[in-house]
């Protein structure tokens, strides 16, 4: 089964490859079969295992899309410095097919790992409150705002 | 227009993923090891940004043997690469005394002229002993030869325009003379797959650049009507000037512009269009005239037309070719004229033995020959890598192909396992390419005979076999069973 890829207009070459083909399916594969991983390694109920896979990519995530700026390659000469990854993906244009997607990923898997632990504390109170921060991170109002001052420029 | 196979582009990611993902851990653990360790660069800031050479350090590092490969002989049909082995997992390479005899596919070696040339060295070697290898200065100061002024007007007659002016290097040409040309309140074009050279003197001009889907003249018609209707950024105030910047042939796809119809919209826009025909001058054409005369668009259409000798002229050095007035405003104002010093001057004898030989004017048809060689060789090699199912990208006629590898894992693979069969091939991957296409990229030469071919076919099959990238289905040999029935008959 072919697909084909028509070259984008996107100069950043750290963000133009969310715009190929096959990266949505990856994204939901890779959570899946992190989650048979979780639950084949600790034994834990399936609930749990989702919990696990929610904070986790709540880590992963936050780190590599909001926390990290620039690029990791230093043949843009820095102009993305200031930059986080979220904010430089479709050259900073917010509400995106991409942005909504990416958007609606975390608020999934919080669904879901609520679901399946019943609505437990403590698992709820860390689950509410990593897709709080993930969802708020992605805001158009919070393009290129610090608040406080956290991770800003020196 | 890429096909790739689903499971391929997942796979991809996959691979990526998971090899930034180990890049990351051993940041990790490295920051932890040097914790404990004191340096003794104390106030001095770091040479770079934590993250901005993660790239180098965690991947490229890893497959380094498979680039920057030293020659130690002339880049001909055939070249002695120089063995190198790594103590420390390829973090430094070192080199041997000994080299292999490996099949040359990765030269832009065009025309042949990158070796011995029974025309042009006899004359290159004259002109060294009588000028010296350089001009010890810039081309305002003394760095003017009577060589270098034949040379311009060579090249302008070859290329079709009325004047040129020669540079000493071809990324320099690029980089130092599109800011010359354009400035802040000018607007700049570019195709989404130009060159570095390209992207760095836009960015130095000032300008505002706007980039259109590879290729599409479509997408250009539109992104030029936008930014007519729109003007220049805050102001709305019209555009100085627009310039609409594309290559003849692009070194990455082996892809040939679609010249006509982006010279016609850009008349009707009243656009400039700048040519960079680096990889096309020399290579295609009927007597080898670049892009223009395989397309048959009038050079006069053509504003201004750039290129390069360092691939169908075995030289080094570029050129601008343009009016008389262009040339005359470039020669007063372009730094790389001004204050770089001037091309050597038996590299200016090779260029104009070259394009005499090209043109038949040495008293041979050796020209002609190769011109039709490298035709013949490229459209041969490329069928014949279709049918054993290789995705090889690129128009028919040009010189460059590259063949998709896709995954990380491939690169090294199908580049060590060739030099193990002798035949030295480039492998590019991100970030000179998208992240998804990684390629194996060919450069046919004149200077390959058919053996040559076969032989290079044999081992790319080989090689392709084993790693796994003949992604399409090969062709049938139905031809050779019908040929024995018949034969029976």
């Amino acid at each position: 089964m072919y697909v084909r890829a028509l070259p984008t207009t996107d100069v950043n070459r750290n963000t133009e490859w969310f715009t190929y083909p096959g990266v949505w399916t990856t994204y939901i594969l890779i959570l899946f079969f992190s989650w048979l991983l979780v639950l084949s390694l600790f034994h834990c109920s399936p609930g749990i295992a989702w919990t696990i896979v929610h904070l986790a990519h709540f880590t992963v995530t936050y780190h590599s899309f909001h926390w990290k700026k620039g690029t990791p390659f230093g043949d843009d000469q820095g102009i993305y410095n200031r930059l986080t990854w979220w904010e430089q993906i479709d050259n900073g244009k917010q509400l995106t097919r991409n942005r909504k997607f990416l958007t609606v990923v975390p608020i999934v898997l919080y669904l879901i790992a609520s679901h399946t632990t019943d609505y437990q504390h403590p698992m709820l109170f860390l689950n509410t409150l990593a897709v709080f921060v993930m969802v708020v991170a992605k805001f158009p109002h919070m393009h290129k705002v610090r608040i406080f001052g956290i991770n800003g420029d020196q | 227009m890429i096909t790739i196979p689903y499971l391929t582009a997942v796979s991809t990611y996959f691979s990526y993923g998971l090899l930034f993902a180990f890049g990351q851990l051993r940041d990790y653990s490295r920051l932890i090891f040097d914790w404990w360790t004191t340096s003794d660069l104390h106030g001095y800031a770091p040479i770079c940004l934590a993250h901005e050479d993660f790239y180098i350090r965690r991947l490229y590092h890893r497959i380094q043997d498979c680039f920057g490969r030293p020659i130690s002989s002339a880049p001909d049909a055939w070249v002695d690469v120089v063995e190198r082995f790594s103590n420390d997992n390829n973090k430094t390479l070192k080199r041997t005394t000994k080299s292999t005899r490996c099949l040359n596919l990765g030269s832009y070696n065009y025309l042949g002229f990158g070796s011995y040339d029974e025309f042009c060295t006899p004359l290159v070697i004259e002109s060294l002993k009588k000028f010296s290898p350089s001009t010890c200065s810039s081309r305002v100061d003394a760095g003017t030869t009577s060589v270098h002024a034949e040379l311009e007007e060579c090249v302008a007659n070859y290329v079709g325009k009325p004047a040129a002016i020669v540079t000493g290097m071809g990324y320099a040409t690029n980089s130092a003379i599109i800011p010359v040309l354009i400035g802040k309140g000018g607007l700049i074009i570019s195709d989404s797959l130009n060159h570095t050279s390209i992207v760095n003197g836009a960015r130095g001009s000032g300008a505002t650049i706007r980039v259109f889907q590879h290729n599409t003249p479509a997408h250009l018609e539109r992104v030029l009507k936008e930014q007519i209707a729109e003007g220049q950024p805050r102001t709305h105030r019209p555009w100085k000037k627009i310039m609409v910047v594309v290559e003849g042939i692009y070194s990455m796809e082996g892809e040939i512009c679609q010249l006509p119809e982006i010279v016609s919209i850009c008349k009707k826009y009243k656009a400039y269009v700048y040519l960079d025909e680096a990889h096309s001058i020399g290579a295609i054409g009927k007597t080898g005239r670049g892009v223009c005369e395989l397309l048959g668009v009038d050079t006069a259409d053509v504003d201004i037309m750039m290129g390069t000798f360092t691939k169908s002229f075995g030289a080094c050095g570029g050129y601008i070719a343009g009016s008389k007035d262009l040339i005359q405003y470039l020669k007063y104002h372009c730094p790389a004229h001004l204050y770089a010093t001037s091309i050597s001057t038996p590299s200016a004898q090779q260029i104009i033995s070259a394009i005499q030989v090209i043109l038949g004017e040495d008293g041979s048809n050796r020209g002609a020959q190769k011109l039709a060689r490298i035709r013949e060789n490229s459209n041969f090699f490329r069928a014949e890598l279709q049918k054993m199912g290789f995705e090889v990208l690129g128009d028919n006629d040009s010189p460059v192909m590259p063949i998709m590898l896709y995954n990380p894992a491939k690169i090294p693979a199908f580049s060590r396992e060739c030099l193990r069969e002798n035949v030295a091939v480039v492998v590019v991957g991100f970030p000179a390419t998208p992240l998804l296409l990684a390629r194996a990229r060919i450069c046919i030469s004149a200077s390959h005979s058919r053996e040559d071919l076969l032989k290079a076919l044999k081992v790319i099959s080989k090689a392709g076999d084993l790693t796994g990238i003949k992604y399409f289905p090969a062709a049938p040999k139905k031809q050779e069973e019908e040929k024995g029935t018949i034969k029976l008959d």
